[in-house]
């Protein structure tokens, strides 16, 4: 007769499966995230043709105003993205077109730039909640494994034995015992951040995956529920800026110069703090100017908001009111989860902890192809884990270099250079995951780690003879790949220790612990 | 204090920190201690590492306001508490003296 298992043993089973089942995608979720926390700035990075001119967002707005002025003067709306502490690119675009289509402005001359066409740190931050899959469907596999880590954190929590007396311990060298010190000390010292991530990454879409309240609330109308959470926010996006608005028939007004309305903005939002101005009916009497903040001014996530003045005479017509107590609960959750505000420190604080998720989750999947392997079982089930862990863990450090590389290796003027890029990054991957199926697993893991070495040891070299200038968010991103190229060195350097059997004698010996005394 | 000074005071605060919980635990003063320090030493490692969690929380309060500081004090103990886990078993005398000497090279930076 079975006996019923006991709450940790039920517990390890729902741990070990979960996470070794959503184990990849989640690697993959996190690992993208992680590089999304610097979306912006790798952005820059993949368009060279920018330059920094440091000249303020004023006068880019100004800029901006004369090119459109001239060339689009009967325009129903304009939009100008202003350059920040993190993008110098001053873009234009018309009549309500989206995100893509805008043309770049060179912000001293005012002459429209040609930058090369490419996916920009925008599709690793697309990646992460969609997994490349059509949105929706994407959104859906990203919630149920951002459930799934959740699930894996609780059970995880429920069966360390012994939390508090291991906090500190790390024994490396020691086959199986080293890879569960380093699940378990990552896992525990980031704590708070696995699960402050975790939860408020599912809080952002909460109305789609729990959509019950709405259906009853609201028949089902996702929009009603916004428009009645904050009516001013819907009466402003609701005028003026869709694609097919109708031209206004009002008489013909100069317009103000947009400059004093980033000045002010810049008054009400802080130094720094304004992204974006849009103007509906430009060079008409019923002109409206909206300053627009980047998302980073406080906590909660302010997408959409902005002031909006009269074009003509100046005068501030609406204000953002603050939210009310249930819309700014999802705003700070979702804030917390986009990372955009306290400047570059907190980015990089995001960063770093993001990649130690990543090291915690990647630890986790090795540490069950280590285990199955010391039971000595040939069985076909491991074979395919340690091909996925490979071609998943190291693989995708690969793909992701390598979507660098093409960005500055295809020819700047290629047709539909973007997909390029795409298939570069898939091309990759998938190569990766071939050159896993076909070498012992050892033996990849130690090439595609060497491989991720070089191509992220050699991008600052890339990027110098590639590109006519070089700036500090440039020089940055090619420093903090050549660490992330150390990493990947010394980890390729201790694969062999790293997995050996339960071998007595590794072949690499590191200095245990406390071996100073 | 300028920000950066502040964030810096903050990161090496929370590194203290978790220097004194961890040195307040046998296993690891065994570990990283040498024989020549006196044992009411490490009992005084707890409460001060503690008080100086508490301090890191002030300095980052000096950065961001109460909501920020709150997100970058949990996150500059955590990315702390997992340097000071790579670095014992690798380099156990840098685990011990890195908060004394950034404190130094703060001291001097600050001075300046």
């Amino acid at each position: 007769m079975a006996r019923a298992p006991s709450l940790t043993q039920s517990m390890s089973g729902v741990h070990t499966w979960v996470g070794l089942l959503l184990g990849w995608a989640l690697f993959a979720i996190f690992l993208t995230g992680t590089l999304a926390v610097f979306d912006k700035e790798i952005d820059w990075w993949m368009a060279p043709e920018l330059t920094n001119q440091d000249q303020g967002p004023v006068v880019a707005a100004n800029v901006a105003q004369r090119w459109l002025q001239a060339n689009h003067p009967t325009s129903s709306s304009w939009t100008i993205a202003l350059p920040t502490e993190r993008s110098p690119r001053l873009a234009v675009s018309v009549d309500g077109q989206r995100r893509g289509e805008n043309t770049p402005l060179d912000a001293e001359s005012g002459e429209p730039l040609a930058v090369r066409d490419t996916l920009g740190g925008a599709f690793f931050f697309h990646f992460h909640y969609t997994l490349h899959l059509p949105r929706l469907l994407g959104v859906w596999v990203v919630g149920f494994a951002a459930m799934a880590m959740l699930v894996a954190l609780v059970s995880g929590i429920i069966i360390h034995k012994k939390i508090f007396k291991d906090f500190f311990t790390f024994r490396p060298a020691k086959g199986q015992r080293s890879w569960l010190d380093g699940h378990n000390a990552s896992a525990v010292l980031l704590l708070p951040f696995h699960l402050m991530i975790t939860y408020t990454g599912l809080a952002i879409f909460c109305v789609l995956y729990m959509p019950a309240a709405v259906d009853a609330l609201y028949g089902g109308d996702r929009q009603a529920l916004f428009r009645e959470a904050d009516p001013a926010a819907a009466a402003q996006t609701g005028r003026g800026f869709g694609r097919d608005a109708p031209k206004s028939q009002a008489p013909a007004a100069p317009l103000l110069a947009l400059g004093q309305f980033v000045e002010q903005g810049e008054a009400y939002y802080g130094r720094g703090m304004v992204a974006a101005v849009s103007v509906s009916d430009p060079g008409q009497a019923d002109a409206r100017v909206t300053v627009r903040p980047v998302l980073g001014n406080r906590i909660e996530l302010t997408k959409g908001q902005g002031l909006t003045y009269d074009g003509v005479s100046g005068a501030l017509l609406h204000e953002p009111a603050p939210a009310r107590a249930s819309l700014l609960t999802q705003r700070v959750l979702a804030g917390l989860h986009f990372a955009q505000f306290g400047g570059y420190p907190m980015r990089w604080l995001y960063f770093l902890c993001g990649l130690v998720s990543c090291a915690m989750i990647g630890s986790g999947l090795v540490l069950y192809a280590v285990k199955k392997r010391k039971q000595a079982r040939d069985d076909r089930f491991l074979a395919v884990v340690e091909r996925l862990n490979v071609s998943v863990i190291a693989g995708l450090a690969v793909a992701c270099l390598a979507l660098l590389w093409s960005n500055r290796l295809l020819p700047a003027a290629l047709e539909a250079r973007a997909s390029a890029e795409l298939a570069a990054f898939f091309g990759v991957w998938l190569a990766t995951l071939l050159h896993a199926m076909w070498r012992p697993p050892f033996h990849a893991w130690r090439e595609q780690l060497l491989v991720a070495a070089v191509l992220a040891l050699a991008l600052p070299l890339l990027d110098f003879l590639s590109a006519d200038t070089t700036d500090r968010v440039r020089l940055s991103i090619d420093s903090a790949a050549a660490m992330m190229g150390l990493v990947f060195g010394w980890t390729a350097w201790k694969v062999p220790a790293l997995s050996a059997k339960g071998r007595s004698e590794p072949l690499l010996r590191v200095r245990p612990a406390g071996a100073a005394q | 204090m300028n920000p950066a000074a502040s964030f810096t005071l903050c990161v090496v605060l929370a590194y203290a920190g978790m220097l004194g919980l961890c040195l307040g635990m046998d296993r690891h003063w065994k570990q990283l201690a040498t024989g020549r320090l006196p044992a009411y030493a490490q009992r005084l490692c707890r409460p001060i590492g503690v008080l100086s969690l508490g301090l890191a929380g002030w300095a980052a309060g000096l950065v961001w306001p109460v909501g920020m500081a709150i997100v970058a004090w949990f996150g500059s103990i955590s990315l702390a508490g997992f340097v000071l886990l790579m670095l014992m078993p690798y380099a156990p005398r840098l685990a011990l003296w890195l908060p004394v000497a950034s404190g130094m090279l703060l001291a001097v930076a600050a001075s300046l």
